[in-house]
């Protein structure tokens, strides 16, 4: 089945980025984009971004910012994006300060990291399905209110 | 393994993209980690990164000891402790045998 979740995948490890996206894709993930350093993300990021971000904490050795830095940035231009860690850093306090700067997940690379990872899609996905049903529900009543507005001033006006 | 027999899913080709596609980085980074400046302990921050670039993948590969024995090479550098040659060599060993185990695997 195909799911309808935009997906940025931010890492400068490319056999890892490959294994993951194709795992994604496999899981009924279509829309992946890649990006190999949080810079080219960040250009492409937009208010109300609807991507998940699935995002390397140690993106690059030749000074480039790192995934926390990355994280800041994103939540302060699109609050409600959701982004989950994906590092080969094993660090509980990276962890931590991540999940505080507004992570979603912090999953640490590895064969099960990459299981574990298409289930932290699914929630996000699972997010996204209930959010655009209570959108489209509330979309439903302001247009039933309207419509009962309209007739009651229809029956006023024609009476 | 256990991820690419997943993805590949039987396809032999398939299996063989995955492979070559760690083997484009493990092989040219043990040769860098085999270097004279690494050897001699040197340049303790480039095998750091090294280790960090490498760790990942040996462990999405499955290879859970060589993973640890890197972890624990890179939290001892980060912690400002010398890497010497007796820390090194069992890793390069390890390495050396999974490039050729993967190597193997594409004949």
């Amino acid at each position: 089945m195909s799911k309808n979740l935009k997906i940025a995948l931010v890492d400068d490890d490319k056999p890892n980025m490959e294994v993951l996206h194709d795992f994604l894709v496999r899981s009924g993930y279509h829309h992946i984009e890649k990006y190999y350093n949080g810079e080219d993300f960040l250009k492409s990021l937009h208010l109300h971004d609807d991507r998940a971000v699935v995002l390397d904490y140690h993106l690059s050795e030749s000074g480039g910012m790192n995934g926390l830095e990355v994280l800041e940035k994103i939540k302060h231009a699109s609050p409600n994006t959701h982004v989950i860690f994906y590092s080969g850093q094993d660090s509980l306090d990276i962890a931590v300060e991540s999940l505080k700067c507004g992570a979603d997940d912090y999953i640490v690379k590895s064969a099960a990291g990459v299981v574990l990872l298409k289930t932290a899609m699914d929630k996000v996905y699972q997010i996204q399905v209930l959010k655009s049903k209570e959108k489209r529900s509330q979309i439903l009543s302001w247009a039933f209110v309207a419509l009962w507005i309209l007739t009651i001033l229809a029956f006023t006006i024609f009476r | 393994m256990e991820i690419i027999d997943r993805l590949s899913a039987g396809d032999p080709e398939k299996r063989c993209y995955y492979i070559n596609l760690f083997l484009e980085v493990l092989e040219p980074e043990l040769k860098r980690m085999q270097a004279d400046d690494i050897l001699t302990g040197a340049n303790q921050e480039l095998l750091r990164q090294i280790l960090h670039k490498l760790k990942s993948q040996v462990q999405t590969i499955g290879e859970h000891e060589t993973h640890q024995s890197m972890n624990a090479l890179e939290l001892k550098i980060s912690k400002g402790q010398r890497a010497e040659a007796y820390d090194l060599s069992p890793i390069i060993e390890q390495l050396t045998v999974l490039i050729r185990n993967l190597q193997q695997q594409l004949e």
